[in-house]
């Protein structure tokens, strides 16, 4: 299999809004948001890039 | 924290959490709301436009939450041909622009006065279970964990949703039935504020730019853009910023606040109850997929959510069976309509901006009664009998 890509989201305030439209969109239900911060299982997550795409201000980075 | 028991859970204090709150605790339930947030209403995450014909139905009174009442909409086309939605036309669809985080209030205000109890700063991090049916949810409280059983859980969780799908309700939606949303509040710009106003087309692929002005030059610009329409990374905000800069009435504004935010445009959810738990609101997919907006929707729900769960309390029985009735209940007054305006959503979505020109020319000039289906495409045909083809569908 070949090795995963690697996920990022900025939830420092950057970038993030805590908008919460990742959480929502994503298949498996791996994202979560908790006030400000949110964090997503590597285990589960199968980089399908759904939520890099939904996130209106592109603060989720895949590579 | 102690571990608390009530009859009636709902996770979440947005307008349907609330709404359902009131009706059973009106009802004689126990009912403890929980809210992840602080404060109730804040931040808003909304356009803050809404129509207004619902209000008397599930007891909400017009409040300090209105910013203004707008006489109609309006919808430009990509040539920004104008067609005007009026109360005569629309009923009463037509409405108010509000202050989201008041209006918020107002209801968990109302929940709070028929006697449920409010937790803030308290976050669902799971289910209880009890064999299959859901009894409770695991919480935390400034970031310390208790549980709450309950005889029915209400799963109000709004778009993120994730109550319902841990008790395996299934709330999925494709990238077709999904919008991702900006808006930013604007200062300085000439809105109009007679109207709220929508621009169609490629500018927004797969949903709108919205205007909703707040006061004399100041308004809500926002825009929604179909997932499965986007490329590459933050594509909402390069095209609300591109309509923006191609605006001058806007171009010239001053940005003084940002939200952003998924919007489900999908059919609404295939099942709404299961044993101990309902779910309501945007977390069961009751956005009117056609315009976006999900508030007179999840009240709605929300008033026959609140009345199932005093029953179910009432009668000791907390069976899918019995919750049931909510999921019947709501589908007899919203999915017709749910169902409607998801196949013309998935219509527009396909639309050239040549047709988009078209269809808004034909309903500018064809003066319309009433709008339906059918004085839409009768007033299409009669005008642009060359693009009814489009529509054949809906004959």
């Amino acid at each position: 299999m070949p090795s995963k890509k690697t996920l990022h989201i900025e939830s420092s305030g950057q970038l993030c809004i805590y908008c919460g439209a990742c959480v929502g969109v994503c298949p498996l239900n791996c994202i979560y948001l908790d006030e400000t911060r949110i964090t997503f299982d590597e285990k589960i997550c199968t980089r399908c890039e759904i939520c890099v795409k939904a996130c209106p201000v592109g603060a989720i980075e895949i590579d | 924290m102690q571990d608390l028991k009530t009859d009636v859970l709902v996770i979440g204090a947005g307008p349907a959490g609330s709404m359902t709150a009131k009706w059973a605790a009106k009802q004689g339930a126990h009912v403890l709301v929980i809210e992840k947030r602080q404060e109730i209403g804040s931040p808003v995450r909304c356009g803050e436009g809404m129509s207004k014909d619902w209000l008397p139905e599930v007891g909400i009174k017009p409040g300090k939450w209105i910013n203004l009442e707008v006489e109609g909409a309006r919808i430009f086309a990509p040539n920004e041909t104008v067609f005007e939605i009026n109360e005569k036309s629309a009923g009463n669809e037509v409405g108010y622009v509000v202050e989201r985080d008041g209006f918020d209030k107002a209801l968990a205000i109302d929940a709070a006065n028929a006697g449920a109890e409010f937790l803030l700063k308290t976050a669902a991090v799971g289910v209880l279970k009890d064999g299959g049916r859901v009894v409770g949810a695991r919480v935390k409280q400034f970031g310390e964990p208790f549980e709450i059983r309950a005889k029915v859980t209400i799963a109000a969780d709004g778009f993120e949703s994730q109550v319902g799908r841990w008790a395996g309700l299934s709330t999925n939606i494709s990238t077709r039935d999904m919008d991702s949303c900006l808006q930013y509040r604007m200062t300085n710009v000439d809105c109009d504020t007679r109207y709220c106003d929508f621009y169609l087309g490629k500018i927004a692929p797969g949903g709108y730019v919205w205007i909703f002005p707040k006061d004399q030059g100041l308004a809500n610009v926002g825009i929604g853009v179909q997932l499965s329409k986007i490329t590459g990374m933050a594509e909402a905000r390069k095209y609300l910023d591109d309509w923006i800069a191609k605006h001058p009435a806007y171009a010239k504004g001053k940005k003084i606040d940002m939200v952003g935010g998924g919007v489900s445009i999908s059919p609404p959810v295939k099942q709404s109850a299961a044993d101990g738990i309902m779910i309501v609101g945007d977390a069961a997919r009751m956005i009117d997929p056609l315009t976006g907006g999900g508030i007179a929707n999840g009240c709605i729900a929300g008033k026959i959510c609140g009345t199932v769960a005093a029953n179910s309390v009432h009668a000791g029985d907390f069976s899918k069976a019995f919750l049931d009735r909510y999921d019947r209940g709501w589908r007899a007054r919203l999915e017709e309509k749910l169902y409607r305006n998801w196949l013309a959503k998935e219509k527009l979505c396909t639309l050239s901006d040549e047709i988009f020109n078209k269809l808004v020319d034909a309903l500018s000039t064809v003066h319309l009664q009433k709008l339906s289906v059918h004085n839409i495409l009768k007033a299409v045909r009669d005008k642009h009998p060359e693009i009814t083809q489009e529509f054949a569908e809906f004959l």
